[in-house]
Formats: structure tokens, C-alpha cells, sequence
């Protein structure tokens, strides 16, 4: 993941290089088509779907806030899925951050700089694993894995039963171990991004804060963190948006039940996941419904990325300033 | 000037200086013990961090290598049943499905792609503002859209059916943004000095574009473009919805098709153990084969930045 | 496991250069070298830094200056494959092998780099009062008090008084240089380490923090790598002249008095030095 370089020095010099000659060429007219063709490509992406939904949009409050999905008539209720898609991306993300926090840290300050591009090329290549695997292993490694040794494990903690549930659903499959899969799958992302991160803090302020006795921990908490922070943040919200919109991972371990789910061992459903196993038999006004879950799913998927970009801008001022 | 008033006499020092002393003699045990703690825990986290990480690996490994063969590799698929429930043949269609796929998705995102990064690159228009936005949004979004889009655009609207060229537009699209945006930091990282000089032996902007800026950025684009296409080949959602699983070896666009990643996701949810012990020989075959194209890509452009210095 | 800690070797100590008869030392090198993977960066420091004097190392650009004094602090520890040879002592004490603990040195030698470098995320009172919260202590009253006497010490308490929650980033090159100066005061440390504190900033700036030499002396013991000889000439009472020998180290040419480095110096090459004949 690369953090895109200085925008207003660039803008400057482009002008600058443009104004040389003002050349309305053959090429550049082809470039201006084809950002018009990307463009038309995009506003297509958000129509389409969004005309394909239209039907659906006529009960909102059924589509965010009923409980129940009868297919193949209606009521569309979207809940259980908003519900699912909440808990397991939450719960997902707080594990990859504190692990990952604590893997980046490692790797910039414990790991010697020799192996420190294997490691890093390591993370990138996990990073780029399909999620159909994590999917699968999952399923068929995890899920039987959690049924015989975790849940029980789980459902013997006192206020178990408010939590998870007991006994959990027969076949391992659940949200907790949704939570699970999606955490192992964006701990590579986090970690690479975090990394970056941490590592572009100046070397001359940690030697300041050691310089003036703090302990390696002082300097990583004090100083290196709060510096990179903003850059954090920003990893935090990229991982959430894989998590959010993580579709066959979660579709193949959650166990695809449309319930409000509470209880973390107990099968719940997300809205990609929802959309994915549901869609291939649905018809009619059931596909708009689909559609307009689609919907729901991009404007939590743009907000993300919205706020990531800010974060992104916010963190390079940061640094230039050192 | 400096004003000498600001400045306190030496004697207050030397008061302060024993308090701190003491302070931090008495501290010094602790905050060093915290520090030890954290770091040993931070030492502990990455060791989490890789043990589901190896396990997975070793799982691939172990079950996916016993169900590589010739079979495997080039039949078509089988319906186990009660007297053969091993009978699963091949997964050749969704060998060339996939390279179907990728291959007509490429030539759409390509060419645009890459025209739209160099736009991005060097203009400063709204027009550029406003799409790369665009492109860094829609390089977040989940790729489950691409798929209705896909299916919105050729199944509702222009009613062509379940087919290839839909699965390929839906790839086509999620490529899109990732090869406009490495494209433009490819463009953008060809130094100044080369346009600069081109300008100066008096070319026209779009020649030195074309002659001196493209070449020069090739690299990074054709890196970017291969880590593009690895995504595409390992994703199942936008696929999943529109290409129809077809059950035979076929390149034509208008046939339905299998993919690699659609197989392994039927197949994982399949009642025949046979078929579940399948997927993974195909997950180990897209993993190698998305490993080999990262790596290369990587070690190809690290190559050639070593060939230029 | 904390830091990588450099492994000494003992050599037969050398009959010092040039016994300082000026005073009480705060630091004493004794055959002093540094290397770095094998290959040696500096040797031959002998000298005596006196207290309450301005002590500077000079010579031309890799002669080793920086490497000697990052030595003092034990920043070196941070870079694996270090060796730092020879004996280097605080108010008697070996800093490498003696009973004083990395954390403990660096509170009492303190150290301003070449290039300010202010705690971005931290306000100005925040930054001045770094260290002492980084080694435990956290009364406000106590804070306060040393936040303004350091402030005060490097000439920045009336620019900054009415502003001390402000971001650090606020501030010109030349008063974020001084606060990083108020930042390391703060401690009180015996010896403050200045690795070419105005090599960065323009000319007005450096003037100013010139001027605080003379109070700042009083205080504290000063230790300046400057590549700037008239600098040199102007604010140090004693001088140290590194040069660079044939094989790519760094050597300690000659020590003394600043008036006798410049006027009347033992080795040619020092006065080949200083009258610009090349550097």
C-alpha cells in the first residue's frame, strides 16, 4: 500500500510544465476521453445498481430495521445483516489492532534490520491471499477446531451464556469465528500499513527522546505513536473497510442465518455475505432488495474511505513538519 | 539581543538538580521493568500474529499437494455419487475460465487504466480531482458490487445472459482503479529533470509524454498492472453472481464459465468429502500462482531500478 | 535485551596529551575509539573536558567529530556492530562499564541535534518538560518551575511564556532549535553534548544562540561538534582538532586550550586548519 505523494508541489509543477505550450493534440484529447470513460464507468457503477434497487427503497424502514428476510415474497429486513456485518467486523478489528500494533511495533524495533524485508515482503504476500482461502481454512479447519475445543472452552466462562450463547451452533460455524477468519485476514493489512508507518517516524526524535533517558517503551508510547498516529488511525479504517465488505470468508464461516444475533456462538450473516449466498436464487423484488442492501454496503464502503483519505492527508502534514 | 534578565543565576540549579536526581533514581527501576514488560509483549504479539498465518500455509501444503495430478489439472469435473464418491475429475474448465476471465478483463482495464493514470499524472484539471477520488473510492469498495453491477449492467439491462464477458467487465472494473492510481504515482515519480529536458530540445509536451515520460514509468505501471490482475484472479464475489459456472472448457465470451475461485467456493460447501478435499489443490494452485505474479512483479522492478542506477 | 550493548576492549592507557590544570573534569576520554562493523571511524581520543567550560571538537568533514561525541551519550548503542574502545568517564565514573545505567547517563548528559527536532504532537511546555516526565517525574509544581528555568536559560521564555500550549511546530527554526536547548536544560544535566546545533539555521538565529554560550556555560558543561571554525574560535574555551588520517579514520590531532589551538598550535596541521589552508 503506497501513501500517495505530495499533491500541491505536484499541481504546481504540472501547471508550470503545461502552460509550456497549450497543446490540444490528438493525445491529449484521448486522455481526456478516457478519464471521461472511467468517470462514466463510475457514475455507471452507482446507477445500475442503484436503478436495479429501486423497488426496494419504497419500505426503508423495513429494509434497515425489520428482523426477518422472507424470501422469496418479502418482508426484506436488513437488520440481522447490519447487525452481523457490526459484530464481526468490530469485534474482528479490535483483535488484528492490538495484535498488529504490537506486530508492527516488533518488527520495526526487534526484529534486526537484516531479516526486516523478508519479513515485510512476508506480511505483503499474506496480504495478498484471497479471501476463498482464509474462507476455507476457516470452514474446514477452524470450524471444526472451535466446535470441539473453543466453544466448549467459551461456554464454561461464568456469563458465558450472555455472550456466546450455549451450547452454539452444531456445526462450529458462527459469528465469533467469522470474527476470527476476518481478523487473521486484515492483521496482514494492518501490519503492513502500521508498519510503513511507524517505521517514516524520523529517526532523530526517538535518539532525542532517548537522549534525554527515556526507556525504549517511553519512546515507542510517547513519542513514536503519537507521531504516527493519524497513520493508524488511517490503517484502522482501511482494515475496517476490508472487513466491512468481506464477502466469501464470511459467507462460507458465519452460517448464513438472517437472525439479530447476539450471542457471538451462534450463526449470524453479514450484508455481503447476505447478498452473495442469497442472490443466486432470488427473484424479482428480492433482487432489488439485494440490490439496495448493495447500496447500503457502498455508502458504509465510501464513508471509510472518505474518512481514510482525510486521515491519510492529515498524517503527511504531520510529518512535514518535523 | 538576548536580555540578561531572562537568564536565572546558577545557584537555584543545583536545588532542582538533586530533586530530579532522586526522582528518577527512584523511578528508574520501574519504568525500566514496564519497558521490558511491553517489549516482551510486543515480542509475544507477532508470534500470534504468524501462528494462524503458518498454520494456514502448512494446511495448503498438506492438503492441496496430495490432490494435484494430470487428472486434476486437465479433465473436466465429475459429479461424485454413492458408487464413485471420489469421482471428481478435474478442474480444467475453471482453469481456462479464470485465464478467460483475466485475460478479456486486462484487455478492458488495461488501455484505460493506464491512459486515466497518465491523465491523473499530468493534468490538474477538476476533471483529475474529481476522478481520482473517484478511483481511490472505488478502489476500496467490496468487490461483491462489481458483481451486481455486472449483473445490473448485462443481465437486467442488455439481457445477454450469464456469461463470461460479464464476470470480465466485473473484474475489468475492480482493476480499473488499482491500475490508474499505480499508474499516476508511476508517472508521477518520473523526475522532472527528463520533461524539463525534453522541453528545453524544444518537443511538445505530448511527444515527451509519449517518448520520454511512458517509457520511463513502464515499469511501475507494468508492476502495477500485475498486482492488479493477482487480485483479480483470486476474487470469487464478483464473479460469484453473473458467470454461471459453466461445466465445460470454453474461451468463447458469451459462454457461461467456471473460475478457479467460484469452484473452490461450490466445492467447499459440497456434502462429498471428495469434493471439499479438492478445494484444496485449487486454493494451493491460486495462491502459487498469485505469489509468483507479486513476487515477480516485485523482484522485476527492483531489478530494473538497479539496471538504471 | 534493551539496547546493544557496545563491547569494550581495555588498552594500556596512554599518557594524556594535554593535562587540563583548569579545573575540576567533568568528562575524561581516554584513548577513545570508535568502529563501526570492524572499520574504525575515530581514535586516539585523550582529553579532558573541564567543567563549566565550553569545549569544542573541530576539523573537516569526516574526521570523526559527530561519531566521538554520540559516543558520550551512548547513542551508539542504538546502531548494532558498534565497538566504542578506551575509557570514557563521567565525574570519575566509566559511562560504558561502570555502575551508571544507560537511562541514568543520558538524564545527566543531555544532547541538542543538528537539526531541531521538537516533538511534533507535543505543545511547547509539553516538549520543555519531555524529559522530566520521561524519567518519572510528574508534580505540576515541579514541572512548572523547571519549564520556565529552562526556557528562561535558553533565551526563549519571553517569546514563549504566553504560548506554552501551543504546538511546538509553531515555532521559527531558530527558537525550535532553543527549545530543544530548554528541552535537554530541563534535566540539569552535568554535560550537554551539541552535535553542530546551528549548521541548520540562518545566520540571526545562530548569532542568538551563540550569545546564550557564555550563560550556559555557567550551568551546565558544554560539548560542541562544529564544523565552523570561527564559530569555534568565538564561543569554546577549549578545543579539540580531528582529523581524518590515511586510513579513513578519524584522530585526535591535538587538544588544548582554544587561544593555543588557534595562535599557537603544536601540529602544523592544525594550523593548516585554521588558517583555511584546506577543510
Amino acid at each position: 500500500m503506497v501513501l500517495l505523494p505530495d499533491l500541491q508541489q505536484h499541481d504546481e509543477e504540472v501547471a508550470e510544465y503545461n502552460s509550456a505550450t497549450s497543446s490540444r493534440s490528438w493525445y491529449h484529447n484521448l486522455l481526456v476521453a478516457v478519464a471521461l470513460v472511467f468517470t462514466l464507468i463510475s457514475v455507471a457503477f452507482v446507477a445500475t445498481i442503484l436503478w436495479s434497487s429501486r423497488s426496494a427503497w419504497s419500505s426503508v424502514s423495513t429494509l434497515i430495521g425489520g428482523r426477518g428476510w422472507q424470501s422469496p415474497t418479502g418482508p426484506f429486513g436488513g437488520l440481522a445483516m447490519i447487525v452481523g456485518t457490526l459484530e464481526t467486523s468490530i469485534i474482528a478489528l479490535a483483535i488484528a489492532v492490538v495484535i498488529g500494533l504490537g506486530t508492527s511495533i516488533a518488527i520495526v524495533f526487534l526484529i534486526p534490520r537484516r531479516l526486516r524485508t523478508i519479513v515485510a515482503t512476508c506480511v505483503e504476500l499474506l496480504a495478498a491471499v484471497p479471501s476463498i482461502v482464509y474462507g476455507i481454512w476457516g470452514l474446514l479447519v477452524l470450524a471444526p477446531f472451535m466446535l470441539n475445543t473453543v466453544d466448549p472452552w467459551l461456554n464454561s466462562w461464568p456469563l458465558a451464556q450472555y455472550i456466546f450463547g450455549s451450547p452454539g451452533q452444531e456445526f462450529g460455524t458462527s459469528l465469533l469465528l467469522a470474527a476470527i477468519v476476518l481478523a487473521v485476514m486484515i492483521l496482514p493489512t494492518f501490519v503492513a500499513i502500521s508498519r510503513e508507518v511507524i517505521s517514516a517516524v524520523p529517526q532523530e526524535l526517538m535518539e532525542a527522546s532517548l537522549s534525554l533517558g527515556a526507556t525504549r517503551w517511553q519512546m515507542i508510547r510517547e513519542v513514536v505513536l503519537p507521531t504516527a498516529r493519524i497513520g493508524l488511525f488511517g490503517a484502522t479504517f482501511l482494515s475496517l473497510a476490508r472487513a466491512t465488505g468481506e464477502t466469501v470468508a464470511v459467507a462460507l464461516v458465519a452460517g448464513g442465518v438472517a437472525n439479530v444475533q447476539f450471542h457471538l456462538l451462534y450463526p449470524g450473516t453479514s450484508i455481503a455475505s447476505w447478498i452473495a449466498t442469497e442472490f443466486g436464487e432470488a427473484q424479482g423484488n428480492e433482487v432489488a432488495a439485494l440490490m439496495a442492501l448493495g447500496i447500503l454496503l457502498m455508502v458504509i464502503s465510501f464513508a471509510l474511505s472518505l474518512v481514510s483519505r482525510w486521515l491519510v492527508n492529515r498524517q503527511r502534514k504531520v510529518l512535514a513538519m518535523v | 539581543m538576548t536580555n540578561i534578565d531572562e537568564l536565572t543565576p546558577v545557584e537555584d540549579g543545583h536545588e532542582m538538580r538533586a530533586l530530579i536526581r532522586r526522582t528518577s533514581n527512584n523511578q528508574r527501576a520501574r519504568r525500566v521493568l514496564i519497558s521490558r514488560v511491553m517489549m516482551t509483549l510486543c515480542a509475544v504479539a507477532i508470534a500470534i500474529a504468524i501462528v494462524p498465518l503458518a498454520l494456514l500455509v502448512y494446511q495448503l501444503l498438506r492438503r492441496g499437494i496430495p490432490v494435484l495430478s494430470t487428472t486434476f489439472f486437465t479433465k473436466l469435473p465429475e459429479s461424485p455419487s454413492l458408487t464413485a464418491p471420489n469421482a471428481t475429475g478435474g478442474v480444467s474448465n475453471a482453469i481456462i475460465g479464470s485465464l478467460a476471465l483475466n485475460i478479456y478483463a486486462s484487455m478492458m482495464a488495461i488501455p484505460i487504466g493506464v491512459l486515466a493514470g497518465v491523465y491523473l499524472a499530468e493534468s490538474n484539471s477538476k476533471l483529475a480531482s474529481t476522478l481520482r477520488v473517484i478511483a481511490q473510492t472505488m478502489a476500496g469498495a467490496p468487490s461483491i458490487l462489481m458483481g451486481l453491477f455486472a449483473f445490473s449492467l448485462f443481465v437486467q439491462d442488455i439481457k445477454i445472459g450469464f456469461t463470461a464477458i460479464d464476470g470480465s467487465f466485473a473484474l475489468a472494473v475492480l482493476m480499473l482503479p488499482v491500475i490508474a492510481i499505480s499508474s499516476e504515482i508511476s508517472v508521477r515519480n518520473v523526475p522532472n529533470t527528463l520533461r524539463e529536458a525534453g522541453l528545453a530540445l524544444g518537443a511538445k509536451p505530448h511527444k515527451i509524454s509519449m517518448k520520454v515520460v511512458l517509457p520511463s514509468a513502464l515499469t511501475g505501471i507494468v508492476t502495477g498492472v500485475i498486482l492488479a490482475l493477482s487480485r483479480a484472479v483470486g476474487e470469487t464475489a464478483p464473479v460469484l453472481l453473473v458467470i454461471g459456472g459453466g461445466y465445460l472448457n470454453t474461451w468463447k465470451p458469451l459462454d457461461p464459465v467456471s473460475a478457479l475461485p467460484l469452484m473452490i467456493y461450490t466445492n467447499a460447501k459440497s456434502e462429498w468429502p471428495s469434493l471439499r478435499a479438492e478445494v484444496w489443490g485449487i486454493a494451493l494452485v491460486l495462491v502459487v500462482v498469485i505469489f509468483v505474479l507479486s513476487l515477480g512483479a516485485r523482484l522485476w522492478a527492483s531489478r530494473k531500478q538497479q539496471v538504471r542506477n | 535485551m534493551e539496547e546493544i550493548v557496545s563491547e569494550l576492549t581495555v588498552n594500556s592507557p596512554k599518557q594524556p596529551e594535554a593535562p587540563s590544570a583548569l579545573g575540576p573534569a567533568a568528562m575524561k576520554l581516554d584513548n577513545v575509539a570508535v568502529s563501526f562493523h570492524g572499520r574504525t571511524a575515530v581514535r586516539d581520543a585523550t582529553f579532558e573536558v573541564t567543567k563549566n567550560r565550553v569545549t569544542s571538537l573541530i576539523g573537516p568533514s569526516g574526521s570523526g567529530k559527530t561519531t566521538l561525541l554520540r559516543a558520550l551519550n551512548r547513542l551508539h548503542d542504538l546502531t548494532p556492530g558498534t565497538k566504542v574502545s578506551g575509557r570514557i568517564t563521567l565525574e570519575g565514573e566509566d559511562i560504558y562499564r561502570g555502575n551508571i545505567t544507560v537511562t541514568e547517563l543520558r538524564s545527566r548528559v543531555g544532547m541538542v541535534f543538528q537539526r531541531p527536532n521538537p516533538f511534533p504532537t507535543m505543545s511547547i511546555y509539553d516538549n520543555a518538560v519531555s524529559g522530566l516526565r520521561f524519567n518519572g517525574i510528574k508534580k505540576k509544581e515541579i514541572l512548572d518551575e523547571a519549564a520556565e528555568t529552562s526556557l528562561r536559560a535558553a533565551a526563549l521564555w519571553e517569546s514563549v511564556s504566553s504560548r506554552l500550549k501551543v504546538s511546538a511546530g509553531q515555532l521559527s527554526g531558530g527558537e525550535q532549535q532553543r527549545l530543544c536547548i530548554a528541552r535537554a536544560l530541563a534535566l540539569d544535566p552535568e554535560v550537554l553534548l551539541m552535535d553542530e546545533p546551528t549548521s541548520a539555521l540562518d545566520p540571526v538565529a545562530t548569532l542568538r544562540i551563540e550569545e546564550l554560550m557564555t550563560t550556559l556555560k555557567q550551568r551546565v558543561t558544554v560539548v560542541i561538534v562544529t564544523h565552523n571554525m570561527q564559530q569555534a574560535a568565538r564561543i569554546s574555551d577549549d578545543c579539540a582538532f580531528l582529523l581524518m588520517g590515511e586510513d579513513r579514520a578519524g584522530e585526535l590531532i591535538e587538544f588544548g586550550p582554544t587561544q593555543k589551538i588557534f595562535n599557537d598550535p603544536t601540529d602544523s596541521r592544525t594550523l593548516d586548519y585554521t588558517l583555511g589552508r584546506f577543510g
